[in-house]
Parts: C-alpha cells; sequence; structure tokens
C-alpha cells in the first residue's frame, strides 16, 4: 500500500512493501489517496491532469517503488536462542507509580537472584544458541544495581564461557540512577555495550511519579549520578529512556529539557497502565500526542536549522536505505521464541513483562527445555498473522505492536494495541519527513 | 513534467535472518 501524507506543508509518498520514499505536490497525493481506496478529493480537477499524474505512478509501479508487490512468503523462524533477560533483582529502591513490575517484585516477594541461577541461565543460552555467535544479556530488575555482585560474576562468567564456545556476549543494563556512584559507573562504562538509564525528564515531571520509598521525589537523588554517567560513557551507547503520562501529554518539552542538560540519546515512551489510573493514556488523547510529535520534530529542525546541538530523539531515527531484513521485521522482538526472561529463582517466561503471569511459565534454566505450547503461540504468531497490521504502512516498522501489549490490552498476541498504533503512525510521519529533508540536503 | 520526486528507494529487502542484528 502507499501512504500519502502532509507534513510541514510538504506532500510525501511512503509505499509500505518497498520501503520506498517519494515527495509529490498536492494533486498528486489525491490521486494516490483514491487509488489506495482512502478519502480523497478530486473535485474540479482536469481528467488530462490525472492522466498524466497516473502515467507517472505506473512508471514508478514498474520500478517497484510505488503500489510495489509484498513479499507473501513467510520467514521461517528458527529455534535458537540469541538473548536472555535476567531479573537480577526482584526488588527496588523506587517506587514508581507506572511500574510494570509491581514496585520491583512483580506483585510478589523481594527476591534476588543467586550467582547459581545465572550461570545456569548463562549454560542455558549458550547449549540453546545454535550457530549463533553473538549472544545477549540484559540485566534487568527491580533494580540490577542491589544484585551489582552477582551482575559482576555473571559477565566474568559469561565471557569465559563465550570465549571457549566461540560465542560473543554483548550485556545490556537498566537502572534508575540511585545506586550508580563513580566506581559502579566506571564498571558498567567498561563491560556493558548499552547501558538504559531511567530519568522521565523535568524535574517536577519525573518527581510526580517516581518516588523514592519514602515517598519523596527522586530527581535530586539520580540526576547528578546519570549526568556523571553519560560524560564518561563518550560515544558509547547509551540511552535515557523516560516515560510520559496522562500527566505530562506536552513530554516534549521533556525531551528538550534532556537535551539541554546533555542528555541527548533519549527514548521517551507512553505509559502502559490500567484504565482507571490517573496515569492512564486513553484513546482521545492520541491526536494530542500525535501533534506533540510533530511539534518536537518542528523544534528538531529550528535546532539543526541554526546550528544548535541536536539530540538524537530515537522515534525519529528511520533507516529505509539499510533497514533490517525481512525476517526481523516480521517477527520483531522474537519474545517467546528467541528471546526469553528468567526470574530469580530460574523460571523461563516468554519476556520480562509476563513475570507476573504465571500461566506463561515456560520452563527453568535448571530443566533445559521450554513449554513447546507456550513457544508455538509466539513463533507461529508474527506480524503476518495479525489482520488489524494487513493495511497499515507502519506495518513493517512496529512489526505488529509489541506482544505483551497485545495480550494485555488487546486480548490476544494478533489484537494490537490500538493506541500505540496512533501514536505509531504519528511519529513515522515525523521520522519519514525529517528523513526526506535530510537526504535533499545531502542531494 | 514530473510530480513525484523519489527520495529512496531500497534495495529489494533480503531475507537473511543472519542474526547479528541487536534484539523491544
Amino acid at each position: 500500500m502507499v501512504h500519502a501524507f502532509c507534513a510541514e506543508g510538504t506532500y510525501y509518498l511512503f509505499d509500505s512493501a518497498s520501503g520506498a520514499l517519494h515527495i509529490c505536490d498536492a494533486l498528486t497525493a489525491e490521486v494516490v489517496k483514491k487509488k489506495s481506496g482512502e478519502p480523497y478529493d478530486l473535485h474540479g480537477v482536469d481528467e488530462s491532469e490525472i492522466a498524466e499524474i497516473e502515467e507517472e505512478i505506473e512508471t514508478l509501479k514498474k520500478e517497484g517503488a510505488l503500489f510495489a508487490e509484498e513479499e507473501k512468503e513467510i520467514p521461517l523462524k528458527s529455534e535458537e536462542v540469541k538473548a536472555l533477560c535476567l531479573h537480577i533483582c526482584h526488588d527496588c529502591n523506587l517506587r514508581c507509580e507506572y511500574c510494570f513490575a509491581g514496585q520491583g517484585s512483580y506483585k510478589g516477594r523481594s527476591e534476588y537472584m543467586p550467582f547459581k541461577v545465572a550461570k545456569a541461565a548463562v549454560d542455558f543460552l549458550i547449549a540453546n544458541s545454535g550457530k549463533r555467535r553473538i549472544l545477549e544479556m540484559d540485566f534487568f530488575g527491580g533494580e540490577p544495581l542491589m544484585n551489582l555482585s552477582v551482575v559482576k560474576q555473571t559477565v566474568d562468567y559469561a565471557k569465559a564461557e563465550g570465549k571457549k564456545h566461540g560465542k560473543k556476549f554483548l550485556f545490556t543494563l537498566t537502572t534508575n540512577g540511585v545506586l550508580l556512584d563513580e566506581e559502579t559507573a566506571k564498571y558498567l562504562n567498561e563491560e556493558m555495550e548499552n547501558v538504559v538509564l531511567s530519568l522521565d525528564g523535568r524535574k517536577e515531571v519525573h518527581d510526580a511519579v517516581r518516588k523514592t520509598v519514602n515517598g519523596k521525589g527522586s530527581y535530586d537523588v539520580i540526576v547528578e549520578n546519570i549526568k556523571n554517567f553519560v560524560k564518561m560513557r563518550g560515544d558509547k551507547h547509551y540511552y535515557v529512556r523516560g516515560t510520559f503520562t496522562k500527566k505530562n501529554l506536552d513530554f516534549g518539552n521533556d525531551v528538550l529539557f534532556l537535551a539541554d542538560n546533555g542528555l541527548t540519546e533519549i527514548s521517551l515512551e507512553p505509559v502502559v497502565t490500567d484504565e482507571g489510573s490517573p496515569l492512564y493514556i486513553a484513546e482521545e488523547d492520541v491526536p494530542a500526542i500525535a501533534e506533540e510529535y510533530r511539534r518536537l520534530a518542528r523544534e528538531y529542525r529550528r535546532r539543526k536549522a541554526a546550528g544548535e546541538k541536536l539530540f538524537n530523539f530515537f522515534h525519529f531515527q528511520i533507516d529505509l536505505d539499510g533497514g533490517p531484513c525481512l525476517k526481523k521485521r516480521v517477527s520483531a522482538c522474537g519474545a517467546g521464541n528467541e528471546y526469553f526472561s528468567v526470574t530469580p529463582n530460574g523460571d523461563i517466561f516468554p519476556c520480562h513483562q509476563f513475570a507476573d503471569m504465571p500461566e506463561y511459565r515456560m520452563g527453568s534454566v535448571f530443566e533445559g527445555k521450554l513449554d513447546g505450547r507456550i513457544r508455538a503461540i509466539f513463533r507461529d504468531n508474527n506480524l503476518y498473522t495479525r489482520e488489524a497490521c494487513k493495511n497499515c504502512f507502519a506495518k513493517f516498522h512496529c512489526s505488529g505492536g509489541c506482544p505483551a501489549n497485545n495480550i494485555r490490552k488487546g486480548g490476544d498476541i494478533n489484537t494490537p494495541y490500538k493506541i500505540t498504533c496512533g501514536m505509531m503512525k504519528a511519529r513515522m510521519e515525523c521520522a519519514l519527513a525529517l528523513y526526506a529533508e535530510e537526504k535533499c540536503e545531502e542531494k | 513534467m514530473r510530480r513525484i520526486k523519489t527520495v529512496a528507494v531500497p534495495a529489494k529487502r533480503n531475507n537473511t535472518g543472519c542474526g547479528e542484528c541487536r534484539s523491544c
């Protein structure tokens, strides 16, 4: 399908099957909308003019750059495991209101992963990784730095075992920054391929939802730790990963606040919470959120034109020329088939978001085998089995959404969470327009 | 008159699934 849209007065055509992007005039956009079965307005337009446009469209169609045929083959998926998320600690030193992990304990009791579980997880990953050479291990919580000694033991063990088996481990750790002192920062900087830092933006926004155990805001406790770490990090991977809620639908200001404080690698995501919560983002909020993405894109353009320091808002990144292969686009995160999470006692779940759902327990790192029935649900359902995604222009970039969100909010793995669909489309239009502008500047 | 200006036409999407890319 071809999606015609307008951003800042320029009209674009995006061909979802081929990934081709074009700039056109308003009339061409209307002709394309008509051909795509979308509402259009060609009132009073001369037929010969329409015929001329259709001829040009036909030429691009023959070149596979408009109305391209979609590949119908469903990619086969391997059963090689590529990544594990270790719940190194089901406990936390913050009490964030929106925490899907139930303030760190996943609605259970506080629990710390012993090294024998982490060691068994490393062995499980290597044994089930098949021909894969690069393996990933994420340290997640709760707050992983509350169990740093086991993180260190696990890293040492994985590196040694990886060497023996010809595997390279990439480590990631997510932290709220409370325990990120200089010594810990040096360790993470040395050993972690990526570090995800939780900070929501402006102090008043952050403090309203991310509180200490005593109920006070945590901004002042963590902000210098995070800034110091980012300075130390240089050009290695890190991300400041914040959450926005109903209370700050002007989240663009939080992105800019982070950028202006030297934290330029930014991912700010919508909260996914229960409908009764005052933080809940409803369908009626989506137009305002879409406008906020557009406002942020406008500010990005302004800063670029003025030669000011830029920031990297990851939803505005898009790689049309060198994006991932079709197999990756269709299977996405691979949760429940190629990627699993391990709880402190060694239980295996499809991903970190299922750890409080006992019906999704797939086995244990000590058993070495996985529940084939649950695995099949995740392996056999992918972008192509999601009916609602069939005619969506964004499908090869969102891959049918997050399986956990689909199950929790949509009711099953093949029903995308409608609210995130609206946001995805809006920010993708922003990303495509920014990409086109950059390409035109290069030419 | 050409009304459509092409910005990007990616090479045909491969389907190798080599698994080298990063893991949400």
